[in-house]
């Protein structure tokens, strides 16, 4: 009986050799990246089984939230609806994808302790699952962006490839982010709570629901909020606004600086991750 | 890419689990003791090791069909998730040539809100199987749980042997050179039984190896040919089937 199937588990340490494994598990959560997609798909179906609406109520309750919010702060704040409404719809809609994917994150690893604990599969793989079911999320939203921009005639100008690198920017760094916490949160079961406080103060302090211009634009909350950075890189190029280049320098030094400490950290726990679920 | 034959081989294989209680999951505990004990952090934060397998040797080909014995706790099924591939060893090194299929936990990806059908899916992708296999394989699966219009429905809707129909049938469904069983898993009523057991039978035919922990006897006669004795982490030889009772006795 002849195979070229082969598993080879050393009992071998050392960081160099731990940074390989790591890799490894990278590469070959790649080769099964189908896999993610259908437990991500799964996860969207799961949530809206039994509803009549099925997964069209992520559209639906997103929209009635933007209208909601929208009329509402207009008026509040005396901005003229056309401005406002697609300015608090895209942001709404953006900033649920790093909200999502940071705040899911945290149960990436320990929801999969079932699987994690009786196959060889990929850590990675449950990482994308988390960052692919955020991007499904993502997909039905789109439709309320899509139409905003279409009944405000914002569609003409958007700049829509500066926008979709916008996003990517967007996701890969909310991806170490995610990343990250599940890692955290599988060692220590408080991080959920606190990295659900964070996000919860990061909406309100990032301009989503306000106008950065009652700042002035270099303020420090701005300037020092990388998400502020990592929305004005989506919205922006949409709503006919030149992004800072200053806003790109961060995004991309964080994306590296922090997927390089947070695979630094994967591949120093990553043996352990089994254990602490 | 080199083809080998279908073999299992441990050696000195060790494997430690950190037991991070109930208290240092907390991050307020693990701080803490960082501000009290001051940089004796070191110290591996209070964390306690158990070493669940202590220096194990193993060697299988195909056509080895090992059983382990031993008290509860005394590792069989930590080394069953370390042959899987889940634990990574401390020590020693596990080397499997051959598709390993872990039947460790019947309940692994099943999630009681969706159908039967979505469920024999899932399972199917997790255990390595593309989705146009899973597809092949579908009727066959469906045939073999005996669920028929129950499938289109919610799993939570089952009995408990309903649900196990399901899970041994799609659970067994997989091709694997290595076998890896936790128990018997004796499920559902006598009929099901019986064709439960024709069906791990050929599956055991088509496995190249099989390990199986399990504490009943008659079991242990009827499929392994060799036996393997677990105590507190320490394995005994692997003796042939015939010595058993010697085995039993030690």
């Amino acid at each position: 009986m002849q195979t070229a199937t082969h598993m080879l588990r050393t009992g071998r340490h050392g960081a160099l050799f731990q940074l390989q494994m790591a890799v490894r598990d990278l590469r070959n959560s790649f080769g099964r990246i189908g896999l993610a997609w259908s437990l991500a798909w799964h996860d969207v179906g799961s949530r809206y089984r039994g509803s009549i609406l099925g997964p069209f109520w992520i559209t639906l309750s997103m929209g009635l939230m933007v209208l909601g919010i929208g009329f509402l702060y207009a008026n509040l704040f005396g901005i003229a609806l056309n401005v406002f409404l697609p300015y608090v719809a895209l942001g709404i809609v953006f900033f649920g994808v790093i909200t999502g994917t940071v705040t899911e994150g945290c149960d990436t690893f320990v929801k999969a302790a079932g699987m994690l604990s009786q196959t060889s599969l990929p850590m990675f793989t449950f990482v994308w699952r988390t960052i692919f079911r955020n991007l499904i999320n993502l997909a039905h939203h789109l439709v309320i962006v899509v139409a905003v921009l279409a009944y405000y005639g914002y569609w003409r100008s958007a700049d829509i490839p500066l926008a979709l690198i916008g996003i990517a920017l967007m996701v890969v760094n909310a991806g170490w982010l995610s990343l990250l916490a599940g890692i955290a949160s599988a060692r220590f079961r408080d991080i959920p709570q606190i990295v659900a406080s964070v996000m919860q103060f990061a909406i309100f302090v990032t301009p989503v629901f306000w106008l950065p211009d009652r700042f002035g634009d270099n303020h420090a909350v701005l300037q020092f909020n990388p998400f502020y950075h990592l929305l004005q890189a989506v919205r922006a190029p949409l709503m006919d606004k030149a992004v800072e280049p200053g806003s790109y320098v961060v995004l991309v030094t964080m994306a590296v600086v922090g997927w390089a400490l947070t695979f630094a950290v994967f591949a120093r726990t990553r043996r352990r991750i089994v254990h602490y679920l | 890419m080199t083809r080998d034959p279908v073999s299992i081989t441990c050696t000195d294989l060790t494997l430690r689990f950190p037991v991070y209680g109930a208290d240092a999951k907390s991050l307020k505990k693990a701080l803490a003791r960082v501000v009290a004990v001051g940089g004796a952090l070191g110290r591996h934060a209070g964390v306690t090791d158990v070493t669940a397998l202590q220096s194990v040797n193993l060697r299988l080909k195909a056509g080895d069909r090992l059983g382990l014995i031993g008290h509860n706790g005394s590792g069989k099924t930590t080394l069953l998730r370390a042959l899987s591939g889940a634990y990574e060893p401390d020590e020693g090194t596990i080397e499997v040539h051959g598709r390993i299929a872990a039947l460790l936990d019947l309940g692994l990806g099943i999630d009681p809100t969706a159908t039967g059908l979505e469920n024999i899916r899932l399972r199917g992708r997790i255990a390595g199987l593309t989705a146009r296999e899973v597809e092949e394989r579908m009727e066959e699966i469906t045939t073999f749980t005996g669920l028929g219009p129950f499938l289109a429905m919610p799993v939570k809707t089952y009995s408990a042997g309903m649900q196990a129909r399901l899970a041994f049938a799609a659970a067994t469904a997989v091709e694997a050179d290595v076998l890896l069983m936790d128990e018997w898993i004796a499920v559902g009523d006598a009929e099901f039984q019986r064709l439960a057991h024709k069906r791990l039978l050929k599956l055991v035919e088509r496995a190249g190896i099989l390990v199986l922990a399990t504490h009943e006897v008659p079991l242990l006669k009827l499929y392994c040919n060799k036996v393997m004795r677990l105590d507190g982490g320490v394995a005994s030889e692997i003796v042939d089937i015939r010595k058993l009772d010697e085995l039993l006795a030690a």
